[in-house]
Parts: C-alpha cells; sequence; structure tokens
C-alpha cells in the first residue's frame, strides 16, 4: 500500500508542474489586471467607495443592472426550454441523425460570432425577411420591431447560448437508464408524468450547470447586446466599454466589472452548494 | 367454456429476417407462476416485452380476461414488472418509489399510506421506506421493485431475470422470498429466466424456449421425466447424450444399436424415427447406476472410468464408453461403489429400461 503511494506521488508532482504555463498565463493577463482594476475602482478620481455608491444609487445605473439581469434570466429560460427537447432527441434518435443534429448544434458554435449577429440583424430588421414574409401573409400590416430592442437581444442571445444548455443537459439524460422509463410507463405514468416526476428531476443537475453557464455568459455579454439592442436597454457590458472607451473613466468602468465578477462567483459557490459539483460540462 | 386468464395466440415478433417469437401459443391460469426459460435470444423476453408493451408483435393476439391486451398502451395495461436491471427511481426514496404507482392514479394519501405500507411489510422492507435507492444493496433494490410492482394489485407480474445480477446465496434467498410473495398475494406471475435450477425453484409450470419457439410447456418434473424434445432434455436436470442407430420402431418406442455394436431394445422414442436413423440417447446420471457385472434385467453398457469427484452428498463418476463417448454417473452417498471407485476401473453402467430416452436426430 505505501509503496504504491511512493510510487503515485513524484508522478503526481511531475503532473502538477506541466499546470505551470496556464497558471502563469492566467495570472499575468488575468488575476493581475482584475486586481489592478479592482484598485482603480476604488482611487479613481480620489480614494474611496463612491464608484460603487454611484452605481448602486443612480437610477440609470440601476436600470441597467435590472435590464442585464432581465436579458440574461429570460435567455436562460428560453434556452432551457429550447434545449431540452433538443437534447432529448439526441439520446432517443438513431445513431446516423442524432450525429446531423449533433452537427447542426455544434456548427452555429464554430460558426463565427460577428458573422452569425449579423445575419440576425438582416433577419430582423424592418425591412428583413421575417418581417416581409409575415406582411406578405397579411400576418401584420406594419413591419414588427424586433431589432434594437430587448425582442432582437433575446433572440440573438438564445441562438449563440443554445449548444451551452443542450450539451450539459445531454450530458445528464444520455447516462439514464432507459428501463427507468419503461418502468415509469408499467407502473402507470402518462408521457407527461413520466416527464414531470422522473425524467426532468433526474435532468436537473444538467439544466442547473447548462443554466449557470448561460446565465452567466449573458450577464457579461457584450457584442449581441451592443449590435442587436437598442441604447434605451443597454447592458452592463456595454456600459463598461462606455465607460472605459468613451469616457475613459476607469473607476466607475471597474466598479462595475467586479460587480459582475462578485454576482458571477456568488451564483457560482451557490450551484456547487445546492447541485454539487456541475456534471456534463466536459 | 371460460376463456383462460392470460392467452398467448400465435404471437410472432420479426426484426427484418430475425425471427424473434414464433408461433407462441400459451395458456395461463390464474394465480400461476408461469416461467419462460431459455437460453438468450430464444424469444423469452420478446414474448415478455410484447405483454408489456414494450414491443408489438407483427402476427398474433394477447389476451387477458378474454379481451386483447395490445390496443392498450403499456401504462394503462395495469401490469406490473420487476427488470433485469435495477429501475429504481434513484431521485425517491424507497417509500415514494412504491408510492409512486399510486401517486400516478392520483389515489388518496390515506390510501397510498396504508398501500405502501402493507407491500413494504410483504417484502419485509418497512424499516428502510426512508433510505435512497443508492443505500440499498442490490437484493434490497429488487424487493422495492418488487413491492412497487405489486402496490397496485397487477393482474399479473412480469420478472425478467430480476436476480441475473446477484450472487449464488442471495439469489436463493430472494427465491424464497419470491414464492413465499407468490403463495400471500396469489398474483399470476410470469418469470424469466435462462437458469434452469431458479425455474424448478420457482415455478408451478415452465415454458421452455428455443429459438423463438415454445418447445414445450409443462411442471419441472415433467419436462424432466418426459422431455419431448432433445434440447428440453438437454436444458432441464444434467444429461449425457450417446450415440445410436434406430434399428426398429414400435408403438413409441424402439429398438438401437450402440456404435460398438451393443443392442438395446424397448427404449421410449421421440420424434419420428425410422430403421437406419441416427438417434441419440438420454441417460440421467443420477438414474442410472454403476456395477461390477451387467446384470441381465437392466440396460447396460461397459465403461471405463476417467474421472472421480467427492462432492459430499454424492460422488460424481466420469466414464468413457468403448467407442471414446463421455457420460457421468451420479452415486449417492450411500452407494457402497461410491467410496472405491478408482479411476481407470472398467465397469458396468446399467439403467431402467424406461430410464432412458432416444432422440430421433
Amino acid at each position: 500500500m505505501s509503496s504504491t503511494f511512493a510510487l503515485a506521488r513524484p508522478r503526481m508532482r511531475k503532473g502538477t508542474g506541466m499546470i505551470l504555463p496556464a497558471l502563469v498565463l492566467l495570472l499575468a493577463f488575468f488575476v493581475v489586471p482584475v486586481a489592478l482594476l479592482l484598485s482603480r475602482s476604488v482611487t479613481e478620481p480620489e480614494l474611496g467607495l463612491q464608484n460603487y455608491r454611484e452605481l448602486l444609487a443612480s437610477g440609470t445605473y440601476a436600470k441597467i443592472f435590472f435590464n442585464t439581469f432581465l436579458v440574461a434570466g429570460l435567455v436562460t429560460l428560453i434556452t432551457a426550454l429550447l434545449a431540452f427537447p433538443v437534447a432529448w432527441a439526441l439520446v432517443i434518435m438513431p445513431r446516423l441523425l442524432a450525429g446531423l443534429l449533433f452537427a447542426i448544434v455544434l456548427l452555429s458554435m464554430w460558426t463565427n460570432l460577428l458573422a452569425r449577429t449579423y445575419a440576425w440583424m438582416v433577419l430582423l430588421q424592418q425591412t428583413g425577411l421575417i418581417n416581409r414574409t409575415l406582411m406578405q401573409f397579411g400576418l401584420t400590416s406594419e413591419p414588427i420591431p424586433l431589432v434594437n430592442n430587448l425582442t432582437g437581444v433575446t433572440i440573438g442571445m438564445v441562438y449563440i447560448m443554445l449548444p451551452f444548455m443542450v450539451l450539459p443537459i445531454y450530458g445528464v439524460i444520455r447516462k439514464i437508464d432507459p428501463a427507468i422509463l419503461q418502468a415509469a410507463a408499467l407502473c402507470g405514468a402518462t408521457r407527461l408524468q413520466a416527464l414531470g416526476r422522473v425524467l426532468l428531476p433526474l435532468a436537473v443537475p444538467g439544466i442547473a450547470s447548462g443554466a449557470l453557464m448561460v446565465f452567466v455568459m449573458s450577464l457579461g455579454y457584450f457584442v449581441t447586446p451592443a449590435l442587436l439592442g437598442g441604447t434605451s436597454n443597454m447592458m452592463l457590458a456595454e456600459m463598461i466599454a462606455q465607460q472605459v472607451q468613451s469616457l475613459v473613466n476607469w473607476g466607475l468602468g471597474g466598479a462595475a466589472a467586479f460587480i459582475l465578477l462578485v454576482v458571477t462567483l456568488s451564483l457560482y459557490a451557490l450551484q456547487l452548494r445546492l447541485i454539487g459539483e456541475p456534471k456534463g460540462t466536459a | 367454456m371460460t376463456a383462460p386468464y392470460l392467452h398467448f395466440q400465435a404471437v410472432r415478433k420479426t426484426y427484418g429476417d430475425v425471427v424473434a417469437a414464433d408461433r407462441v401459443d400459451l395458456e395461463v391460469p390464474k394465480g400461476e407462476f408461469m416461467t419462460f426459460l431459455g437460453p438468450s435470444g430464444s424469444g423469452k423476453s420478446t414474448t415478455l416485452y410484447i405483454l408489456a408493451g414494450f414491443q408489438e408483435p407483427t402476427s398474433g393476439d394477447i389476451q387477458l380476461g378474454g379481451r386483447s391486451i395490445l390496443p392498450v398502451p403499456s401504462h394503462k395495461r395495469n401490469i406490473g414488472m420487476v427488470f433485469q436491471r435495477y429501475t429504481l427511481f434513484p431521485h425517491l426514496s424507497v417509500r415514494e418509489n412504491v408510492a409512486f404507482p399510486l401517486r400516478v392514479r392520483r389515489q388518496s394519501q390515506a390510501e397510498i399510506t396504508q398501500k405502501v405500507g402493507r407491500a413494504l411489510e410483504l417484502v419485509r422492507l418497512q424499516e428502510f421506506e426512508e433510505r435512497m435507492p443508492a443505500q440499498l444493496s442490490g437484493g434490497q433494490q429488487q424487493r422495492v421493485a418488487l413491492a412497487r410492482a405489486l402496490v397496485y394489485d397487477p393482474p399479473v407480474l412480469l420478472m425478467d431475470e430480476p436476480l441475473s445480477a446477484l450472487d449464488k446465496k442471495l439469489r436463493e434467498e430472494i427465491q424464497l422470498e419470491i414464492r413465499r410473495i407468490h403463495q400471500e398475494t396469489g398474483v399470476t406471475i410470469l418469470y424469466v429466466t435462462h437458469d434452469q435450477e431458479e425455474a424448478l425453484r420457482l415455478s408451478d409450470r415452465i415454458a421452455v424456449f428455443n429459438a423463438g419457439r415454445i418447445e414445450q410447456v409443462g411442471s419441472g418434473q415433467h419436462l424432466y421425466d418426459q422431455p419431448a424434445t432433445r434440447f428440453v432434455a438437454d436444458f432441464i436436470g444434467d444429461s449425457a447424450f450417446l450415440s445410436a442407430e434406430i434399428e426398429s420402431v414400435q408403438g413409441g418406442q424402439a429398438a438401437m444399436r450402440f456404435p460398438d455394436g451393443t443392442r438395446l431394445g424397448a427404449v421410449p422414442l421421440h420424434g419420428a424415427g425410422a430403421p437406419g436413423q441416427k438417434a441419440e440417447l438420454l441417460l440421467r446420471p443420477e438414474r442410472i447406476g454403476l456395477s461390477e457385472t451387467g446384470s441381465g434385467e437392466t440396460a447396460a453398457l461397459e465403461v471405463t472410468i476417467t474421472d472421480v469427484t467427492f462432492l459430499g452428498s454424492s460422488t460424481d463418476v466420469r466414464a468413457e464408453t468403448a467407442w471414446g463417448e463421455g457420460l457421468f454417473v451420479r452415486l449417492p452417498f450411500s452407494d457402497p461403489l461410491s467410496q472405491s471407485v478408482r479411476r481407470g476401473q472398467r465397469l458396468w453402467v446399467s439403467w431402467e429400461a424406461n430410464g432412458a430416452h432416444l432422440f430421433a436426430a
């Protein structure tokens, strides 16, 4: 017993050495800048918490925070509703069809983000394909405002986030023994009861880790809200960019970034507490 | 004449060119413990899955209480089932697992509490009701699954090799439990297994499956004493087969000759056999004896002893015929030869004339 440990330990130490480059990279380009930003948020324009006070007290910034959480929440909810059937289909479909579906889901992830967002602009605008089609069939007399507002941001982000929700849910329900669902059916459960009482509860860890990932990514999203959103529903990342780039207000921008980081870490801690280590994210 | 309780009528299931079940005709009376016995791929599980509603037959019908169940979806068939794999709902406690069928039937809490209590008492797991499935042993999980399948009083209980994942000792323990539960509840049981000992231990009757068909149905003793086919003879009980050739046939009996020319008369013949046809003679190791001289009254064959294994209550003796085929003899402890038999000895194997069966090839 002890000899195996003696053999295993040096090998483990050798393994830890390999993470050094990544560690250095993260330290130099993430931890240090974050620390610097944090320090600027409490030192500019003068020492103190005035930046945080301003962020939390002002109605303008409160609205941005609210809007950020609203978009992230909406996107998470809609993505989960759309992703669950897709994940289930991936599990039960014949191999070839499932492979095709998988490719479609992943393909969107591998296409350039900016290109995809511009494509949505083309589709969603006043004279875009969607509005023209709707008007042609007489479903609406005037173009529906689908872009430069909450609708546009939500549609664009749900589309981008879908794979991040599908994969963890798929990872969890793939491991559920189909015989358990057969047992539920023989016990008298209708399809809906089997879904609500067995499949969904068993899929909770996957849904939770997918939801956390999508929510957190949505909180800090920049490109899609900037292109598809309007000025009246600005999100936090846009505000930070504006503060830093246009107004050169590093203090306020840093404070907002720090609040975002704290919210993210708290959510992660909460999930660890409630569900345990996220599964199926690998 | 009243319709049988559970009636399989010419059930057939094919997957493309593969015939999984064919011409399955079977009547099961209410309260019977019926076992489907056969090797894997013999159609026994397919037949059970059709009854459960997981698969549809290509043709044929299954009637329960005089009505076809095929148009009824699984969740409305009211059938109970214990699966080969552990299928307890992992997120529910033992109590909630057993309560599940009643909850989806929207029964009252009072009813649920009472029925769950009774079902857990039946499988003797009352004190485990708060546990989660992952905290139970395999045997306990299958007993909870049994309680879950019985809690709604199903007209028939299906068991698909429920003990195959358990070790031998535990398996025998739970077999006794299943027998007791069958006696206490009087539920009609269809039990699938590939283990003949398990089938003999549990069943009122056994249906032996082979290559998609039922070869024979009967009590364990009937199948052992009167096997209809060589397959059944081979599958039920221990057996040895010796090559033979049919010399003449008369009224279900045949005269035959071994390869070395030894002749036997009036052996029960199974299957259509004609003079000159090859056949195989079944000898049960516990139905044949050894002696130092071939006695006149019984059929006998001279053999050479090749191996002797002492097993406590019996001694297994392997022997070889003059033409090199093997057989074995199980000598009871009370037989004086069981103490003295040695490898290399030349002895006579003997049996009652009707203790052997001839199967035409």
